[in-house]
């Protein structure tokens, strides 16, 4: 009889651990990147700042793969018992899905959105020689010589690709993308000339534009940016609407409990607002979101998904 | 006709082999193949042109030079003499690679100790000697010291238990 | 000159300053804590170069949060610390299993493991050690003095050049090839065909991937290497027949001998200089370095026969063009802001947490940090000079265990290290296919030193040579364009080196010809 029921108890024991007090066992949050990127230093440090607050190891792991979405399918198809995290970005959410044939997970069904971590802008940059001092002088320029000028961008299907064909719908310019493997390359070749322009993330052109090395002629967001508030946006310059920012998160299964959803918010939310952290993520450029709570957060990665599925089919861009 | 480099002869059937898929999965099947099959056996990808080369350029390029050269490495095997190909010895090619295998997928589920004990055991036994009590040994210590190593100090994301022991005292 | 002596004095007095260090509760005065962060950094990176599989990349990545509280520089100090300990680690592996622990000792395994084989372990670490510190004190002061004119020059490359470039390098990894040349340009070919697999960067369309989501970023350079060199040799060395042990018992010296000094100063004169030379450039600048290096050797020495059978000049020489590449591929990242390859992009990362952008304004704007660094460089390389050699006494030990305890021990490594790469088995389960591949291979003899240097550079020739032709708009004579001399210089290297190759075997030809004749 004894053995019976503990044979019952270890049976019943995995069931039992979740519904203990959350955190019991160390989470487990995965960068669907290699390791080093933006995404995966921001997912270190978060991790060690939630280590302290939570009292339980995080461990981050790295799962590099097809844009991230190998990561994110890893944890929206995984146990939604709240130990499984992912830092999920614009890409793996709102542009993967119409860039890629098919994806294996639905970004808005199969996970749970819980924060917002970083919002970084994008810069649009051209190399000095280029004779446009200003947003208008270089469409006025793009309609003098189509297909004459070269973008480039850390990828296909990266914002600062994105970015390129949304100035050339709106401004009914033709330019060709010339696409890269990392944005540090092409910044290599804009600063020697070989390319004339490119929409590149905040932080890795921000040492650039300060060295002069590359001349800044606006931002992509709607607000212009604290680092660089002297510089237009595109949407002041011009080109109405415009608002594209590189952003990404913090993301579990779909089934996730509310409580553990609401404490994880919580939690690293606070995180976010220490000063060191808010500080480290200011030095990687990232404005601290407006978006604050998981449904506001949900609502956002919904239009971001109308918006990029939209653009994406207009542009062509595939991946395969 | 007497194959003079059995070696030659063999590595030009590889590398006639190798361009060949190469060429064929860049390409994707002919037509014709598909309409007796009834539907498109393999895709391709773009070939483009020399000035505005498409995915499948280099891969057909390259595959063809690959199997030509095999096919000049048959010729060699058939014209000039060459050494024979030393016997396979499966052993210990297969206890080598199911011991990675094994460990690799036994990872998660049974923690690294217990998957380094069986790695170790697997390989052991694809060597020529085999005495349990030193190959016992000899994985307990090396599994005591990977977890020490590469989980303690490099602080790997590696299970050190086994899955179905709930909390693991070591972590 | 008084200007980089007044700088380098900077760089020397930061390195060796004693700060107040509070740890545990206690607090130390004159903590020399920046050489400390120097020492550990070099520990690190030499064991993590030791162990197959796990590179500076995802080290730095995991000690980056770490960094947060230390100071900038004695941050930096550390994970450059730990790259070039990599670098010397790696050697090791080369030398002593036949793994190369990073793509650039690839090309130290061909030498320095016959070496070993031939109980000579102890002079080729010696000579690795060596020439790697002579090579990092030269290209230290090459960084020191000339960053900001190479970083211009690194800037007149672009895709023509690249590519270019890659082209010469392929030439020149048909010469690594000791044997039949024909089937050396078949596994350079092969090499670049696996390079293919994953996802094109200029259509981003996916290629060989088999619907594998595993495959869509690529074949890893390191799980083809454990494969074809670790698991290859492994089988290899256990169907001997007979129990005869690998590593000769008779373990012989540990330095090398005055003939040997004699033989290795050249190759270290000539490695450093082809190191420095080439690590300016971004992206695969240190890897041609360092098989440029040993194609060199190959071609000018007296002892060419003896290359791929343990000659010494095959370990001097890219030892040395590694380590002087490793040093300078710095500069792109201190003048430019520009990252080289994975490991200066996480340094790059480690700056901005800290709160600076890296650029040429560091130079001025913290002239300490700056020249920190790079009098760091010289501290690192004599620790790791001074860490190194005493281990070679016990490296040879450890040759001397009986092999059937060595091999079980480096498999477990092996696969510990490539599982890390992703924390997925398929990883595994490739690098069991590349060891399939690699004993075929061996067996049919085919060499797959060429191939893989085929894997690394065929991507990237292919990504050049798209980008230059999209950039020329379908212009082909853009590589030999006299607008471009780099680009033509390359590639008329190139030919002449084929000719060089090929002249040879034709002579051969035309001999026998002539014998029949008669």
């Amino acid at each position: 009889m004894l053995r019976l029921l503990l044979l019952a108890a270890l049976a019943a024991g995995p069931t039992l651990a979740t519904a203990q007090v959350w955190p019991s066992k160390p989470l487990r949050l995965v960068a669907p990147y290699a390791a080093g990127g933006p995404i995966d230093i921001s997912a270190r440090l978060l991790a060690a700042k939630l280590q302290d607050s939570l009292g339980q190891p995080v461990v981050v792991e790295n799962r590099p793969g097809a844009g991230g979405n190998i990561g994110v399918d890893l944890i929206a198809k995984g146990p939604a018992d709240g130990y499984s995290l992912v830092m999920s970005a614009i890409a793996t959410l709102a542009i993967n899905p119409s860039l890629y044939p098919s994806l294996p997970y639905d970004p808005l069904k199969d996970l749970r959105h819980v924060t917002l971590l970083v919002q970084v802008p994008n810069v649009l940059i051209v190399t000095n020689d280029l004779p446009a001092k200003n947003v208008k002088e270089l469409i006025a320029l793009a309609k003098q010589r189509p297909g004459k000028l070269d973008f480039g961008s850390g990828s296909n299907g990266s914002t600062g690709h994105l970015a390129g064909e949304m100035f050339k719908m709106m401004t009914g310019t033709y330019m060709v993308h010339i696409p890269y493997k990392g944005s540090a390359p092409a910044l290599a070749d804009m600063m020697a000339g070989r390319i004339h322009l490119m929409f590149d993330n905040l932080a890795s052109a921000l040492p650039s534009i300060r060295s002069e090395k590359v001349r800044a002629l606006a931002t992509t967001t709607l607000k212009r940016s604290s680092f660089l508030p002297e510089l237009p946006t595109l949407d002041e310059a011009g080109l109405k609407g415009f608002d594209m920012t590189t952003w990404w998160g913090v993301s579990v299964a779909a089934k996730t409990p509310q409580p553990v959803v609401d404490r994880l918010s919580a939690e690293i939310l606070k995180a976010m607002d220490a000063p060191d952290f808010k500080d480290r993520l200011r030095n990687m450029g990232s404005e601290a979101p407006a978006i604050r709570t998981p449904d506001q957060f949900a609502s956002f990665v919904a239009s971001e998904l109308k918006t990029y599925t939209e653009l994406v089919k207009r542009s062509g861009a595939k991946a395969d | 006709m007497k194959i003079k480099s059995q070696q030659d002869w063999w590595a030009g059937w590889m590398f006639v082999a190798f361009g060949v898929f190469f060429i064929l999965f860049a390409l994707g099947t002919p037509e014709f193949i598909d309409r007796i099959v009834g539907t498109k056996l393999i895709g391709g990808y773009q070939m483009g042109s020399s000035v505005r080369m498409g995915p499948a350029y280099f891969p057909v390029v390259l595959g063809g030079m690959l199997a030509a050269l095999g096919l000049i490495v048959l010729l060699d095997s058939i014209v000039e003499e060459g050494p024979e190909v030393a016997t396979f010895h499966f052993r210990p090619l297969i206890f080598i690679a199911i011991s990675s295998l094994a460990f690799a997928y036994l990872l998660k589920p049974l923690g690294l100790v217990l998957a380094s004990i069986v790695l170790i055991f697997i390989s052991a036994y694809g060597g020529h000697e085999f005495k349990w009590k030193e190959v016992a040994i000899m994985s307990v210590v090396l599994a005591v010291f990977s977890v020490l190593v590469f989980v303690k100090g490099l602080a790997l994301p590696f299970p050190v238990c086994p899955d179905f022991i709930e909390v693991c005292p070591i972590r | 000159m008084e200007g980089i002596f007044g700088n380098l004095a900077i760089g020397f007095i930061e390195v060796f300053k004693l700060q107040p260090v509070t740890m545990w509760g206690m607090t130390l005065q004159h903590v020399p804590f920046n050489i400390l962060m120097c020492l550990i950094g070099c520990l690190l990176g030499t064991l993590i170069g030791v162990l197959p599989g796990i590179g500076p990349v995802a080290t730095i990545a995991m000690l980056l949060p770490v960094t947060f509280n230390l100071s900038p520089i004695a941050a930096l100090i550390m994970l450059a610390g730990i790259y070039y300990g990599a670098q010397y680690g790696g050697s090791t592996t080369a030398i002593l299993v036949n793994i190369p622990g990073e793509s650039s000792s690839v090309v130290t395994c061909l030498d320095g493991y016959q070496m070993a084989r031939q109980g000579r372990a102890g002079p080729a670490l010696a000579t690795a050690a060596i020439g790697s510190f002579f090579a990092g004190c030269v290209s230290t002061l090459v960084v020191a003095m000339f960053a900001p004119p190479l970083a211009e020059v690194a800037l007149k490359f672009g895709p023509a050049e690249y590519f270019s470039l890659m082209v010469l390098g392929l030439v020149a990894a048909v010469v690594l090839a000791h044997g039949s040349i024909i089937k050396a340009i078949a596994m350079v070919i092969l090499g670049l065909l696996l390079g293919l697999v994953g996802t094109d960067v200029n259509s981003g369309v996916l290629r060989f991937a088999f619907g594998i989501s595993e495959l869509a970023d690529g074949i890893g350079f390191v799980t083809v290497a454990m494969g074809m060199f670790g698991i290859c040799e492994i089988i290899a060395n256990l169907e001997q027949k007979e129990h005869r042990e690998i590593f000769t018992s008779s373990v012989g010296k540990l330095m090398p001998s005055k003939e040997d000094w004699k033989r290795m100063w050249k190759p270290i004169l000539r490695g450093t200089f082809l190191g420095s030379a080439l690590g300016i450039l971004p992206g695969g600048g240190a890897l041609l370095a360092s098989f440029g290096a040993y194609t060199l050797e190959k071609k000018v020495s007296k002892y060419s026969h003896e290359f791929g059978k343990g000659a010494i000049e095959g370990v001097a020489a890219p030892e040395s063009a590694n380590n002087a590449g490793a040093q300078t591929s710095f500069i792109p990242l201190l003048t430019l802001g520009i990252p080289s390859n994975a490991v200066m992009a996480l340094m790059i990362g480690a700056m901005m947490i800290q709160g600076i952008a890296p650029g040429p304004q560091v130079m001025t704007e913290r002239p300490q940090l700056f020249w920190g660094m790079i009098a760091s460089m010289w501290v690192g390389n004599l620790m790791l000079v001074i860490l190194n050699l005493p281990m070679i006494g016990m490296w040879i030990k450890l040759l001397t265990v009986p092999y059937r305890y060595l091999y079980p021990s480096i498999l477990l490594f092996m696969a510990i290290g490539v599982f890390s790469i992703s924390n997925q088995p398929f990883d595994c389960f490739l690098m069991a296919c590349f060891g399939l591949l690699g004993y075929v291979c061996v067996k049919l003899g085919c060499e797959p030193a060429p191939m893989i240097l085929g894997f690394i550079l065929g991507p990237l020739m292919e990504e050049n040579l798209r980008r230059a032709m999209l950039l020329s708009r379908g212009d082909p004579w853009v590589f030999i364009s006299p607008s471009k001399p780099i680009s033509m210089g390359f590639l008329i290297a190139a030919v002449a080196l084929l000719a060089i190759i090929a002249a040879p075997a034709l002579r051969k030809k035309r001999e026998e010809v002539f014998v029949e004749e008669t």
